[in-house]
């Protein structure tokens, strides 16, 4: 792990990630017609990285999700983000299973456990051959 | 750590800066809650002038 200076502007990835998501919502719900949705799924994007932006300048925590530089908030998030991973698969496992037995469609939720398997298996290879 | 830390009248906070990492890391490794990756800990050595042997003890890591 680094513990070696990053430039500031690593800080402003993760709120100006959430900015264009915003504008992701923004452009879906304009097409699929419904703009002031957009635009509140905008607004929303805009305070949680406003919220993030600002919480970093008083949490140390937060500033360390943000800037990356320091290695055990960084293995924080990693564990962190498995964790997340793990419940979505329980959820997703626990969604299809449902799903089937009331006779209904296999749908989204095969479809989202052969992404996520897919992914599992392309990372794995990914960082076997980088590392 | 603590004890070469406070030797040189260093507080958490101002370890941390100059190591570039959080006032809560440096607090984690000194109670033994966290083991520093191994950029870290020689930079850690670096800093006191020391090696990685002598500040950290392999055997209570």
């Amino acid at each position: 792990m680094q513990t070696m200076r990053k430039p500031a502007r690593v800080y402003w990835v993760t709120p100006a990630v959430s900015a264009a998501i915003g504008f992701v919502y923004l452009i879906g719900f304009t097409i699929g017609g419904h703009p002031l949705d957009g635009l509140a799924g905008l607004g929303v994007m805009l305070l949680f990285g406003a919220g993030l932006a600002i919480a970093g300048r008083r949490s140390e925590t937060v500033r360390g999700l943000l800037d990356r530089r320091d290695e055990r908030i960084t293995g924080i998030d990693l564990r962190a983000t498995a964790f997340t991973a793990v419940v979505l698969i329980v959820a997703i496992l626990a969604g299809f299973v449902v799903s089937v037995a009331r006779g209904q469609s296999d749908k989204p939720y095969a479809l989202l456990g052969a992404i996520g398997g897919l992914a599992y298996v392309g990372a794995v290879i990914w960082f076997r051959v980088r590392t | 750590m603590r004890e070469r830390r406070t030797a040189g009248g260093l507080s958490q906070a101002e370890l941390a800066q100059q190591l570039e990492v959080s006032r809560q890391t440096i607090n984690s490794i000194e109670t033994g809650r966290y083991t520093p990756s191994l950029p870290l800990a020689i930079a850690i050595a670096r800093f006191f002038g020391s090696t990685v042997e002598e500040i950290f003890d392999a055997d209570h890591a």
